[in-house]
């Protein structure tokens, strides 16, 4: 990695649907370790912001670096390093659970009999093990939730991404992915997590950062963003209209 | 230009096997169609046309057309409905999200097509021995001519697929485009029984120089120079397989 300090760098960063400014001159950076919430209402520019960074979204303006990789001149460097879990489940139809992430680990250059064992931990760690040989249609929407888990982890990459992980997920479940996930951070991972569950963010993040209509309205350590007040309602104060929040 | 090979290589074997792992739909019904087109073309009907000036029987005429026809739409067909169910669900983003580099994305995406194109021809070729003994006259010549037309229409497929918004969209370049162009091309007929304005036309059909590689190739007759089809084929190739490049670069339907 070129730039061991630094996991995500964004600088200027402004984005377009047609005529829609979806994000505004965005900048921040996500520390190596760090334990990153990022916050807003819906349509706020959060996913945007991460299919920016994995690539899945183009730009107008600014510059977004992985570990100090341009992720659109140096691409497959800044991919590597990366694992989204993205909101929706997308896999392959044609696929079992257990192809489809000997695969996804093969398109990361890792060796099949790695790629089959990689998989046989994540399957076992999730408690996908009955369902193996199964195509993606046979699971329920939790056991879904595991596998975009899974497959987001089997390259083990440095940073993982997390779209809103655990909604519509049941208690246990939630838990189960919260425990991992502080395991996680604890072993050097970087994560970057958004959720609209303000407790989810509370209890696992270091840092947040909350955007609203495509701009940052605050951002910080976790100490210094809720100064003793709670997440909910710096969240509510600096989005919404009727408490002064940030608008257009 | 491959700097992942591992991943290269899971995801041309990840279109390979899909194709195979549907072969009643991807690989048996050309052979079938096939085998009724030799039949009544080539041996109930060809057997009364008179095609003395090239030399060849109408059924040997026809097998290398029959090969290239199928070779163009099983590629076509393979990466357009691979690529295109991809975006429908979405499962794109695996690849997308991988650190393939787009010229490594199309070189494994086209491969499913490559290689489907490959089996379903030398099928087309191994059922017309059932009505005729052919043998092949250039093989290595022949191998050129099917690994760079289905490269073409392998890349052809995936910018159809790109393109397309709905399931009736996809085969719109197929039905209207590829196809007639293939028949007028000389598929099943040869340049010399057409009138002087159609010859002129046909020169300007690409589908002319292809079809004309694969019968030399096969039966050792063209009614153009061979090194002529094999530029054509090759310039297609590498303008298809790029621009393909260059769509999944600027994502192209791909990246919002």
């Amino acid at each position: 990695m070129r730039n061991s300090d630094v996991a995500i760098s964004i600088k200027n960063l402004t984005k377009y649907y047609q005529a829609f400014k979806a994000l505004d001159n965005v900048s921040f950076r996500v520390k190596r370790g760090d334990f990153f919430a990022f916050l807003g209402p819906n349509g706020a520019g959060k996913t945007t912001t991460i299919n920016v960074v994995t690539g899945l979204s183009n730009y107008q303006t600014g510059q977004v670096e992985v570990f100090g990789y341009n992720t659109v001149v140096e691409y497959p460097q800044s991919r590597r390093l990366i694992g989204l879990c993205t909101q929706e489940s997308n896999f392959d139809p044609f696929l079992t659970i257990h192809q489809l992430l000997v695969y996804q680990a093969g398109y990361f250059g890792i060796l099949p009999h790695v790629a089959r064992r990689r998989a046989d931990e994540l399957i076992e760690r999730f408690q996908l093990l009955e369902k193996r040989n199964c195509k993606h249609r046979a699971l329920s929407s939790g056991m879904k939730k595991r596998l975009l888990l899974c497959r987001a982890l089997i390259h083990d990459p440095e940073i993982l991404i997390l779209d809103e992980p655990t909604a519509g997920c049941d208690l246990e479940l939630k838990f189960l992915i919260w425990d991992y996930l502080a395991q996680l951070n604890k072993e050097g991972k970087t994560i970057f997590l958004t959720t609209h569950y303000m407790e989810e963010a509370e209890k696992l993040c270091k840092t947040i950062g909350i955007i609203n209509h495509g701009r940052i309205v605050r951002i910080g350590e976790k100490k210094e963003v809720l100064q003793d007040r709670s997440l909910e309602s710096v969240f509510l104060e600096v989005t919404n209209p009727m408490n002064g929040g940030n608008h257009d | 230009m491959i700097n992942n090979p591992i991943g290269t290589l899971s995801l041309s074997k990840r279109e390979i096997l899909r194709f195979f792992s549907v072969a009643g739909q991807t690989v048996f019904p050309p052979l079938v169609s096939s085998t009724l087109f030799m039949y009544i073309f080539g041996v109930a009907i060809g057997s009364r046309l008179d095609l003395s000036s090239t030399g060849m029987t109408y059924l040997s005429f026809i097998v290398p057309g029959l090969m290239t026809m199928h070779l163009i739409s099983s590629s076509y067909e393979n990466t357009s409905s691979s690529l295109f169910i991809a975006r429908w669900h979405n499962h794109i983003q695996e690849v997308l999200l991988s650190p393939l580099s787009y010229f490594e994305m199309v070189l494994g995406l086209l491969a499913g097509g490559v290689v489907r194109a490959m089996v379903v021809s030398m099928g087309v070729f191994l059922v017309s021995l059932l009505f005729a003994h052919t043998v092949i006259q250039n093989p290595l010549l022949l191998l050129y001519f099917i690994l760079t037309i289905s490269v073409i229409f392998s890349c052809a497929g995936m910018m159809g697929a790109l393109w397309a918004e709905d399931f009736g969209m996809l085969n719109v370049w197929n039905v209207y485009l590829i196809i007639p162009a293939v028949f007028l091309g000389g598929a099943f007929h040869p340049i010399s029984i057409l009138s002087r304005p159609l010859k002129i036309f046909s020169a300007f059909n690409p589908m002319f120089y292809l079809i004309n590689g694969v019968r030399f190739s096969v039966t050792g007759v063209s009614d153009i120079p061979v090194q002529f089809c094999a530029a054509v084929s090759l310039l297609m190739a590498v303008f298809f397989f790029y621009s393909t490049v260059y769509l999944f670069k600027i994502g192209y339907k791909l990246r919002t």
